[in-house]
């Protein structure tokens, strides 16, 4: 049957080519934008998740540290649990091989070696006593081939009470690819081998992890874990056992990610804003030129909602051709932008159906949103109305006439004033991309590298001994790592400029009444509260030491580099610092907990300045409280995690060696002349590839180039969408020009038939885009200035910037957009001119 | 004879104060089914004023206009369109034919518009009548101006109407062309048994009408009954 409002919606949409061009354009970089910023947040959230379960090292919503075999059984048979995987803790590998990781020896079924990311991925667990299953990152430490069948040598520790290592040969019978970011790596062995290892030893301490049995408990629903799980043990009688939630299900996790995600979401938004001006007014241009032909079909019985259904096909059909093109390369940009900028070695896109229904729900809405007016206006047409329609809004405030003036300027502006709201909507597209692009850039150039640097690094290149880091097993103080021979070829680099060092010893020290005073002062209210909150271990820690009035230590000797940065006094919290004073070894310099430079200075929980400390019987007077520096304090305490509370101090190197002649060097820092860095990074690079030793090396350099990978994301992003925002407004803009120059066509030959010349008519239309850009470029200065003086420089204050007042973005686009401005018009005028005058006066639709 | 268009005390006024425009001052007219009325005037008579009353396009200031049992004044701008395309046939002086539609689809357009299925019967023989049976798959550029106006009025016939409003169908036409198509509109309603209501200047055209009206400064001024030859 003939459908004839569709059949006109078809039709008028194929004559309309140039309309639907820039319409499609529009439809196409709104679903671009809108899949980008998709594809970014749902990858970052996935990312996080996945970087979570990675860091926690398993996926399931639950995890026992402590179970026996029969209750894993029973809570595998109730109903709520999808699996339940066990594993048995036989040892841990003791091997200088893979000294600083952490190689558990374990037995687990597959559920649980799954769940951990260490299935094999090329062959099996293993079955019988000498059979083994090791990750890709052990095996490289261990120089084994990655071959099932090899065979493998370690020595590993199965009672750590008496410390006794047992060298065992295994078969390889698979492995997996490593996961650095995990904490720890599996040796999986045999049930059998693992329960006699167990059985051997003996459980000594209950508090140790050897002999433990685990199981990690798959739920069906993500919902309420908590809750389902207590219901679940209070069913099976079991109250009281205790068990873990995984931290990637915790609501924190969702708070994060939607944290992370946030910009993204600010993004839509603002490409649903510049969107819904530009296809708004494609559509109220449209409509307006097209209102006689609705009238036309209104007269002949179109009813509103027919007349509707027009406009609505029209919109269909760009959608149509728009979406799907921006949903394809929006996903590509998306693919291709995802590496770049999320930081997570896991960073992949996500490239779930999601992303497609959501970018394409939140396309179609921003074009049906932008033609629900213009399809009320075309509804709304009486017939009689459409015969004598002219482009000039409705609405009696019209000023009042300007007395004389028939300028040609005046009569552009007038020509502006003809219809407000289209000028309003022209004007704000473009403000609202050139003001976000201003925003943008001025945001990014007030990061101070220097300033972030400054936390994070203290000299070019830092090297820290290979235990630093081993927050499990803890640091080792007479670590030999850091030795003569690296020392010796940092010294002899060319360009060095200078060096540090630092030694850490941890000790006992007792608190006198002032610093337990300090500490209750400091520790009071809502700095406790935070506290609790996310360490109450800490706070319990803290509240045994000041009732036993003993507290742990660290004690620190420095010299060189580390130390001359605390003699600025930015790093001062109480008292000052005197070199030549501290020198002498009679002082120590006391560590306040790590606050963000530049808070106000007071009274910090720790030892007055003033008052002395014992420190393993000898006694030093505390010159100054000093920040916490992390390139200073930064690594494990000796032992591994304890929970205990600390106050550190720093002394000078010399009187640190004179007391603890056997401790060996901790931290070497060094700075190298500019031009000579990459030398030294070749050299270091030669050293650790000669000697198989890789240290933990964080160079400035290196730091600055992880920041930018960091930012990335939002340093592009944030461009991206205000550079297309931008286009989007000049498209709206060049758009509105032209139809509004070629509606008028007849309204120009008339003026011309009573004796404007063509150079005049040319003039006025130039005027005409330049009173445009004028206004625009005013609006866009006065609240850029606005938005970059106020809204940026509140932005970055306190971070690591130094803000910066600039609109450069905007100073570039000033000639672009007067060239347009100009550009335009003359082209359109040249175009028209074309047709003879007579021609144009007969010209009717 | 059955009254089929029944306009009581109708009254258009635009602006106010000095720039009050008496468009329709108080029109009283019955027409009756099957006649053919011509309506004749000036320039700003009100003429066309009229016209779109009777049609429904337009709404008077004051007064009624009945078509059939149909009070239009009683209907919703919605409804009044829905009358109209099933009641009511419309020829004009620019044909107001949809550009980017065949000759076929412009004619069925109001029926479609109804969602109702053309009899094709009936709508064929209208155009055999009319001559544009070669012209079906013609768009209306592609026409000569006499023909876009036999299109129109295939168009206005095809919704057996209850009457047809021609606004100067001819006003666009040379006068070979003019009388072609009036006697085909002519010949079709009386076929049809059509009811017809048509402005025009052309003496000699009104002079075969069934009954002729003038309208002068938005009054009647006679009304007259004619013999055509």
């Amino acid at each position: 049957m003939f459908q004839p409002i569709s059949v006109i919606s078809k039709r008028t949409f194929c004559k309309n080519k140039g309309r639907n061009l820039v319409a499609v354009t529009a439809i196409v970089l709104t679903t671009l934008m809108f899949t980008t910023l998709f594809v970014l947040s749902r990858s970052i959230d996935k990312n996080i998740v996945e970087m979570t379960f990675r860091q926690t090292g398993y996926d399931t919503q639950v995890s026992f540290k402590s179970i026996t075999a029969e209750q894993a059984d029973r809570i595998a048979s109730h109903p709520e649990v999808a699996e339940v995987g066990n594993s048995l803790v036989a040892g841990l590998v003791e091997d200088t091989r893979v000294a600083g990781r952490q190689v558990e020896v374990r037995w687990a079924d597959e559920s649980y070696a799954a769940h951990s990311f260490a299935l094999p991925v090329t062959g099996r667990m293993p079955r019988s006593m000498d059979e083994i299953a090791l990750d890709t990152i052990v095996l490289d430490r261990l120089g084994v081939a990655h071959e099932l069948g090899a065979q493998v040598t370690f020595q590993w520790m199965a009672d750590f009470v008496s410390k006794e290592l047992i060298t065992s040969t295994f078969t390889l019978c698979g492995f997996w690819e490593g996961n650095e970011s995990g904490y720890a790596s599996m040796a999986w062995v045999g049930e059998e081998f693992a329960e006699a290892a167990v059985e051997s030893a003996g459980r000594a301490n209950p508090e140790e992890m050897i002999g433990l049995r685990m199981a990690q408990v798959s739920l069906y629903s993500d919902s309420d874990i908590e809750g389902t799980m207590e219901r679940i043990l209070s069913e099976l009688r079991m109250d009281g056992l205790e068990y873990a939630v995984n931290l990637a299900y915790s609501p924190e996790m969702n708070r994060m990610a939607m944290q992370e995600s946030l910009p993204m979401y600010v993004g839509m938004v603002l490409v649903f804003l510049a969107g819904y001006l530009i296809i708004y007014n494609i559509f109220q241009i449209s409509v307006t030129a097209d209102i006689q032909f609705y009238g036309k079909l209104k007269t002949l019985g179109a009813t509103k909602r027919q007349l509707k259904k027009l406009i609505y096909g029209q919109a269909w059909r760009l959608c149509v051709i728009g979406i799907p093109l921006g949903l394809i390369l929006g996903y590509v940009l998306g693919v291709v932008l995802v590496p770049v900028l999320i930081s997570f070695r896991t960073g992949n896109a996500s490239a779930s159906p999601v992303i497609f229904i959501g970018a394409t729900v939140f396309a179609v809405l921003t074009v049906l949103v932008s033609c629900m007016r213009p399809a009320k206006m075309a509804a709304k047409v009486s017939p009689m109305e459409a015969l004598r329609y002219s482009d000039v809004e409705d609405g009696g405030r019209r000023r009042k006439k300007r007395q004389g003036s028939a300028s040609l300027t005046a009569l552009a502006w007038s020509n502006l004033g003809r219809n407000r709201k289209r000028t309003v909507i022209i004007i704000c597209s473009l403000v609202l991309g050139l003001t976000l692009m201003s925003c943008f850039y001025a945001k990014n150039v007030s990061f101070d590298m220097e300033k972030y640097l400054a936390g994070l690094t203290v000299a070019d290149y830092q090297i820290d001994e290979i235990t630093n880091e081993a927050y499990m097993t803890g640091y080792e103080p007479q670590g030999d790592s850091l030795d003569e021979q690296l020392v010796g070829l940092v010294e002899s680099i060319d360009g060095l400029e200078e060096t540090g060092h630092l030694y850490s010893h941890e000790t006992e020290i007792v608190l006198d009444g002032q610093t337990v005073e300090n500490i209750r002062e400091f520790y009071t209210g809502e700095r406790l509260d935070a506290w609790a909150a996310y360490d109450p271990s800490g706070v319990e820690s803290m509240k045994k030491a000041l009732e036993n009035k003993k507290a742990s230590s660290v004690v620190y000797g420095i010299d060189g580099i580390p130390l001359d940065v605390y003699s600025e006094e930015a790093y001062w919290e109480n008292g000052s610092f005197d070199e030549a004073l501290f020198a002498t070894g009679g002082y120590v310099l006391a560590i306040g907990p790590g606050m963000e430079p530049g808070i106000q200075k007071q009274s910090m929980p720790t030892v007055s300045v003033g008052d002395s400390v014992t420190i393993e019987g000898r006694e030093y007077t505390v010159m100054a409280v000093l920040n916490n520096l992390q390139p200073v304090t930064e690594g494990a305490t000796e032992g591994g995690p304890q929970d205990t509370f600390y106050l550190n101090f720093i002394m000078p190197a010399e009187t640190f060696r004179e007391c603890w002649p056997d401790n060996t060097l901790r931290k070497l820092y060094f700075n190298v002349e500019d031009g000579k860095i990459e030398e030294a990074q070749e050299k270091l690079d030669a050293y650790f590839g000669e000697t198989g030793l890789t240290l933990p090396v964080t160079s400035r350099q290196s730091m600055a180039r992880q920041y930018e990978r960091e930012t990335r994301a939002g340093a592009v992003m944030g461009n991206a969408i205000s550079v297309v925002v931008a286009l989007v407004g000049i498209l709206n803009f060049a758009n509105s020009m032209v139809t509004s120059i070629i509606a008028r066509k007849k309204e120009f030959a008339m003026i011309q038939s009573v004796g404007m010349t063509k150079s005049q008519l040319c003039k006025l239309l130039v005027t005409e885009g330049l009173a445009y850009a004028g206004l625009t470029l005013i609006v866009t200065y006065a609240l850029s200035t606005l938005a970059v003086g106020v809204g940026v420089r509140a932005m970055v204050e306190g971070g690591f910037s130094t803000f910066r007042f600039t609109l450069l973005p905007l100073v570039l686009c000033t000639p672009v957009l007067v060239g347009i401005a100009i550009l335009v018009p003359y082209l359109c005028f040249r175009n028209i001119e074309k047709d003879s005058l007579v021609e144009r006066l007969r010209w009717s639709d | 004879m059955e009254v089929i268009v029944k306009a009581t005390g109708l009254k258009k006024y635009y602006g106010e104060g000095e720039a009050l425009v008496k468009a329709l001052d108080g029109v009283d007219l019955e027409i009756e089914r099957g006649k053919f009325t011509a309506i004749v005037g000036t320039s700003g008579s009100g003429k066309s004023t009229l016209l779109n009353m009777l049609g429904g396009l337009d709404v008077p200031s004051e007064g009624s206009v009945r078509i059939g049992n149909q009070e239009l004044s009683k209907l919703s701008a919605e409804q009044a369109t829905i009358f109209r395309r099933k009641q009511i046939g419309f020829i004009f002086q620019n044909y107001n034919l949809v550009p980017v539609l065949t000759v076929w689809e412009n004619i069925i357009f109001p029926i479609s518009l109804d969602n109702r299925k053309p009899d094709k019967k009936f709508i064929m023989k209208i155009v055999k009548l009319l001559g544009l049976e070669n012209k079906l798959d013609s768009f209306p550029t592609q026409l000569s101006g006499g023909q876009q106006q036999r299109v129109a009025i295939a168009r206005a016939l095809s919704t057996k109407p209850s009457i047809i409003l021609a606004d100067e169908p001819t006003g666009n036409l040379d006068s070979g062309t003019s009388d072609d198509v009036v006697s085909l509109l002519k010949m079709t309603s009386s076929q049809f048994h059509q009811t017809i209501v048509m402005i025009t200047h052309n003496p000699e055209i009104a002079a075969c009408a069934d009954r002729v009206i003038r309208i002068e400064d938005g009054r009647l001024a006679y009304v007259s009954a004619n013999i055509c030859d």
